[in-house]
């Protein structure tokens, strides 16, 4: 089992580095990622949303409705923890004693 | 000349290695805690790989100088080549909020499992569960 964890942790390894070598080099401004929408972004972010920031206009403008779904998820996991954490009355005789 | 390579590539080879350090976490040990931190390295190695895709570099009179915060500053002017890529950072914020999220919903589940059966070893854990 150790072993077998330990070849799979190789082998992922092995495979990163070969992913790595397609990927641009660090900071630079030809790389695909800093091509299509982001110079946008930071083009019109004043006249559009009256907003200096990039980061905000994005978030809270341009991308609006990913900050709503985000809202979503942190109340689902506030629910989910209040619910996992309730202690219901069941619960305490299924409660296992270590039998040591 | 190895310099120059290594400075532009070195930090892909420090994200894989804070990835493979979260997937031993999460494979090798058998402390449901430990997994869990292990899950979270894993996370912060992804978010550190994206920030870092936002750096951009530009070249004024032949020096290699690094662009500045994505805030735009009216001295500068609007030109995106002299600020970094602001969409890795608002990808991010999210991410870490939602990964706050998931940590806060595992440790509660942790609670649980430890309130159940006393212990977070994964062996005694099934253990006891077979009893």
């Amino acid at each position: 089992m150790k072993w077998l964890s330990l070849f799979i942790l190789g082998l992922v390894m092995a495979l990163l580095i070969y992913a790595e070598t397609d990927l641009p080099d660090r900071g630079d401004p030809e790389a695909p990622a800093n091509q299509h929408v982001s110079p946008l972004y930071l083009e019109r972010t004043v006249e559009d949303t009256h907003t200096p920031n990039a980061v905000t206009s994005v978030l809270a403008d341009y991308r609006g409705y990913d900050t709503l779904g985000e809202t979503v998820v942190i109340f689902t996991a506030g629910i989910a923890c209040v619910l996992i954490l309730m202690r219901r009355r069941s619960d305490d005789n299924q409660i296992r004693k270590p039998n040591s | 000349m190895i310099l120059e390579a290594f400075t532009d590539r070195y930090v892909y080879f420090m994200t894989v290695a804070l990835l493979i350090i979260g997937l031993y976490g999460m494979l090798g040990k058998r402390n449901l805690l430990k997994k869990l931190i292990g899950m979270i390295v894993f996370q912060t190695a992804v978010f550190l790989f994206f920030i870092e895709g936002a750096t951009k570099f530009f070249i004024e009179n032949g020096t290699k100088l690094r662009g500045s915060v994505p805030v735009i500053d009216p001295q500068l002017g609007t030109d995106p080549a002299l600020y970094v890529n602001p969409l890795p950072h608002v990808l991010i914020l999210t991410a870490i909020v939602v990964s706050v999220a998931t940590t806060g919903v595992a440790l509660a589940l942790l609670l649980t499992i430890h309130r159940g059966y006393q212990s977070l070893d994964e062996k005694v854990i099934l253990e006891r569960m077979r009893q």
